[in-house]
């Protein structure tokens, strides 16, 4: 009965839990509803119904439609429109932060200026230019000078951008899986998280997690970074083995050998020793990733120092692990503490055809 | 004045048993109502939510600062509902305001400040036995937020906040067994990291 205590109070009470409970109650919110300005209620107000166009006045209005209608298709048929077409699907509120940034051709001069980023759509600011998009049920990312954002795809449960240059910090709140961002080198998906995204004029990129965890994957390579962690891409290679930012200067050095760089097999051994022996248990996650990117006879030696680090989990062997057992290795992850893999899984499930979500049922 | 365990506990049972129809139903009626302008289905969204995102901000920012921050997190969530589409997630949503709130507390803060509360040096002048229960509470405190993100969160919410499990699954949109694997690996966590530390029960009988 002790376990239903912890779950819901029920059965018979555990002293120590009752304790923990007198000791942290006292910390409970035990503040007054505040009286919200009607500003804000005014300003939290559904937008109107696009039925109203038709309660007042309503002929005029239609006559004015119609002509700006005959005038848009007019145009679109005569000026020929780039083969990024600027789709009616939602937009992102675009809030101008410092300088001039550019929405397609509007730029937002100052501070009352407001524009909506639309799907094909592209946003650039200049080296004196900031501003900020935003989607209230998705997040806030917030844009850097010298960068170009594209808004992808805008829908109710999926959002995406590609960050072609420069770089951008997102603070989601939409559920992990629902906001990607494409990059030359690799795509970014949104787990719960907030983060730093940058990309060089060469494609290649980094990204930080400073909240919860990113998913960062290429043609089925996959990077995970949690909090505190980091990850470079490029073009070429994808996404190369995420790090923490406090891993030792060797390890990090060694990590970017391996990843990127042409080695001797006597040298590219080497390196793979420097990162195990500098490997510290918070860096076991370096190493979970590197089983799946070193070849057969390597992979024993990074088991050997991931188990040193970190106690198997039940039910995972050597020999599951080495042969890349996908339920190990789902099961190491998990043993991590830094976020559900099951997640990123949903995530892979729903981004596969059709086909073979049928036949994965 | 402080509700008893059982008392507390006697009302959230009724409320878990209702959890998937009672609850989830009448928040989308309430965030529907509140979209509309409804003051007072707002009030009542405040009332169910306080103590989450309480917990929430709680377990990643200093005490003062959480409190503070609960308005703040209502408000961005008032001036954000209009848009808000999926009407049947408003606890997650919410959720994810508070979590964003609080990292942006954090990009904001100075490098050197701490997340760790000091006894409140006021309340300690007036009472000074109200003040060592005060001390080991914000003590324990600091243990739960060493420990990850998720079960600091459910921890506080179970702990501080007096949520069940089922009440914190049907708030924060997490499924029961993972709100379950959180409270048991949090607690087993908090177990180990206060091994040899006696929760000071006998300061607990004056107090």
């Amino acid at each position: 009965m002790k376990n239903d205590y912890l779950w819901d109070g029920s059965g018979e009470p555990d002293p120590e839990l009752q304790r923990i409970e007198k000791l942290l109650a006292r910390l409970r919110y035990t503040g007054e509803a505040p009286e919200f300005p009607a500003a804000d209620f005014l300003q939290s107000q559904a937008k109107p119904s696009h039925l109203a166009f038709f309660t007042v006045g309503w002929i005029p209005r239609f006559a004015a439609a119609t002509l700006l209608i005959v005038a848009l298709t007019a145009s679109v048929f005569f000026l020929r429109p780039s083969p990024l077409q600027v789709s009616d699907a939602p937009g992102w509120d675009v809030a101008r932060l410092s300088g001039t940034p550019r929405v397609g051709n509007f730029s937002l001069a100052n501070d009352s200026s407001k524009a909506q980023l639309k799907v094909g759509q592209l946003m650039t600011t200049d080296n004196s230019s900031r501003a900020s998009l935003n989607v209230a049920e998705v997040g806030e990312i917030y844009v850097d000078p010298g960068s170009r954002v594209r808004l992808v795809e805008s829908a109710s449960n999926h959002s995406r951008l590609a960050l072609e240059l420069g770089t951008i910090h997102a603070a989601i709140w939409a559920p992990p899986g629902e906001f990607v961002v494409d990059t030359p080198s690799a795509t970014a998906v949104d787990l719960g998280c907030a983060y730093t995204l940058h990309v060089n004029d060469d494609g290649s990129g980094t990204l930080r997690t400073t909240l919860g965890w990113v998913g960062f994957h290429k043609d089925g390579h996959d990077s995970f970074i949690p909090a505190g962690a980091m990850c470079t891409t490029r073009p070429a290679q994808g996404p190369g083995t995420p790090y923490f930012e406090d891993a030792s200067e060797k390890l990090r050095s060694a990590l970017h050998t391996f990843d990127f760089e042409s080695l001797s097999a006597a040298d590219r051994e080497q390196t793979l020793r420097t990162i195990l022996a500098q490997a510290r248990r918070r860096d076991a996650f370096t190493l979970w990733h590197l089983l799946t990117r070193v070849n057969d006879d390597e992979r024993p030696l990074v088991y050997d120092r991931l188990s040193l680090l970190v106690t198997p989990p039940a039910n995972v062997t050597r020999e599951g692990t080495l042969a890349l057992d996908p339920q190990m290795m789902d099961a190491w992850w998990n043993a991590f503490d830094l976020g559900d893999i099951s997640v990123w899984r949903f995530w892979e499930q729903k981004q596969a055809p059709p086909l073979l979500k049928k036949a994965a049922r | 004045m402080a509700i008893t365990a059982g008392a507390r506990f006697a009302a959230l049972q009724w409320s878990s048993v209702n959890t998937a129809a009672g609850i989830d139903a009448g928040d989308e009626a309430l965030v529907r109502a509140a979209q509309r302008g409804d003051r007072a289905a707002f009030g009542q969204l405040y009332q169910r939510y306080v103590g989450m995102v309480h917990g929430i901000l709680l377990s990643r920012v200093p005490t003062a600062s959480a409190e503070d921050l609960v308005h703040d997190v209502f408000l961005q969530a008032l001036r954000s509902l209009a848009a808000m589409r999926e009407v049947s997630r408003f606890g997650p949503w919410l959720a994810a305001i508070a979590r964003n709130r609080a990292t942006d507390f954090h990009r904001r803060a100075k490098p050197n400040d701490s997340l760790d509360d000091q006894p409140r040096a006021s309340e300690a002048l007036e009472n000074p036995q109200r003040e060592i229960a005060i001390e080991d509470s914000i003590a324990l405190l600091n243990a739960v937020r060493e420990l990850p993100d998720v079960y600091r969160e459910t921890l506080v919410m179970r702990f501080v906040e007096g949520m069940t499990g089922p009440e914190i699954a049907a708030h924060t949109g997490h499924t029961h067994g993972s709100v379950r694997v959180n409270l048991h690996r949090g607690m087993q966590m908090l177990r180990e990291k206060w091994q040899g530390y006696a929760i000071p029960a006998e300061k607990e009988k004056g107090s």
